[in-house]
């Protein structure tokens, strides 16, 4: 992972647990606990996720306050769900281990699962 | 002429060989023998249409030595051709069908591929914000009650498990699941389904090539699963699909009548029949190459030969 995706992703870790809206302020003396950072760079990563829609903002004085769209719950679910969506139409972006299955399907495989361990376990008698 | 109608015959005759070639059990029994067959039916029958096109666009033109010799012949044989009406139809037709194909595969090619960096990029990010390593450092996880496992082709290669597959799975199949997705990353697979994708998106009403589609998409899963099962028990790679397919959502929209490949997967590792002997796996390469070389041999053939009836003097009347 790239140096600003981790930055992005301790921000929006930092922006969820907290329970309600924070200044780049907040974030930036959360952050500097464990590492040296300038404000610009928080504020530019900031600015960038609010672009991406993944932070609101409402000016406060001269700054803004930031607060996440969605939960991280709410952002994991759409994310799955698109990475569900693929089923057996899929793309060249991900590979599945497995297409999603209907149930009486899921039910056959089962069964020859179990047949087959059978058998294995009766030839090694 | 006549080429070029050798040549389309072929190509009606290649494929419409695709539905009696996806009969059987060969291609599951050497998925990757299989994949390389599909993908020359491809191409063999998109090159034919396409150097038909030209053949007919472009008559055959004597081979000559020097520059102003072929500029001669070419105005010769130009103007044989738009002499009759019929001739300059045949070229138009030529040339147009040559341009159609070829920009038509380029363009959802392109396209295929742009899509495809695009839902690529968005899904890193995600990743990023949602994934956390595994202490072992092999794969990403990320917090979902739905079990799924699937990889990330690309500059980082990432493999994903959600929290409830990897409660589904134990130690052994959990190596066999990254083994599978390791597979399809170290043997490119996803370039393999991009092209087979394009070119069925590029002409959706040609069965051989949504045929090519969906057998190429299920072969590259059985090539995977029996790569996993080579430093893993077949049967830890069966067990670890039915529980991932017992964990994992329920399909949101009705699949096709055909059902899916995951039957097919889990019966042919848990009775796997023995690979294609040597006899036939080198008959379906041969034929692959074949079906490669085929369109190209036909179209230079007429070239070739001028060239041929020149080098030998006989039976070509002296220049001089």
């Amino acid at each position: 992972m790239h140096r600003l995706g981790q930055l992005e992703s301790a921000i929006m870790e930092r922006m969820w647990s907290r329970p309600g809206p924070a200044a780049v302020r907040d974030i930036l003396e959360d952050i500097q606990r464990n590492r040296d950072i300038a404000y610009m760079t928080v504020k530019t990563v900031m600015d960038t996720l609010h672009r991406k829609g993944l932070l609101d903002r409402e000016p406060d004085g001269r700054a803004f306050r930031y607060r996440p769209t969605q939960t991280r719950e709410q952002y994991a679910a759409a994310h799955m769900q698109e990475v569900l969506a693929g089923g057996s139409d899929r793309t060249a972006t991900l590979l599945h281990f497995l297409e999603q299955i209907p149930a009486d399907e899921v039910a056959q495989l089962r069964a020859v699962l179990d047949r087959a361990e059978q058998d294995k376990t009766q030839a090694s008698k | 002429m006549i080429g070029a109608l050798l040549l389309i015959a072929y190509a009606v005759a290649a494929a419409g060989a695709a539905p009696l070639l996806r009969k059987g059990t060969w291609a599951e029994r050497s998925p990757k023998v299989g994949i390389i067959v599909w993908q020359s039916l491809s191409v063999t029958v998109i090159a034919s249409v396409v150097l038909a096109g030209v053949m007919l666009a472009v008559p055959a033109m004597p081979f000559t030595m020097t520059l102003a010799d072929f500029l001669r012949a070419c105005v010769t044989v130009l103007q044989e051709q738009y002499s009759t009406p019929g001739g300059a139809v045949v070229t138009t037709a030529g040339a147009f069908t040559a341009a159609a194909v070829m920009a038509r595969t380029g363009y959802c090619l392109f396209s295929e591929f742009i899509s495809a960096r695009k839902a690529h990029r968005s899904q890193s990010r995600s990743l990023a914000l949602l994934g956390r390593r595994d202490p072992s450092g092999r794969f990403l996880i990320v917090e979902h009650q739905t079990a799924a496992a699937y990889c990330l082709p690309g500059r980082n290669n990432e493999i994903v498990l959600t929290s409830a597959a990897l409660g589904a799975l134990d130690e052994d199949q959990r190596t066999a699941v990254i083994a599978h997705e390791k597979a399809h990353l170290r043997a490119r697979h996803h370039i393999i389904v991009a092209v087979a994708e394009a070119i069925h998106r590029a002409f959706p009403r040609v069965p051989a090539f949504s045929i090519a589609h969906s057998e190429i998409a299920r072969l590259i899963e059985m090539d995977a699963d029996d790569r996993a099962a080579r430093s893993n028990a077949r049967l830890t790679v069966a067990t670890a699909m039915v529980r991932l397919a017992e964990a994992g959502p329920a399909p949101s929209a009705a699949l096709g009548a055909g059902g899916t490949s995951a039957l097919a997967r889990v019966r042919r590792l848990a009775t796997p029949s023995a690979p294609l002997g040597t006899l036939h796996a080198f008959l379906a390469v041969s034929a692959a190459t074949v079906m490669l070389v085929l369109p190209l041999a036909v179209a230079v053939a007429p070239a070739a030969s001028t060239a041929y009836a020149q080098t030998c003097p006989t039976g070509f009347p002296a220049s001089t």
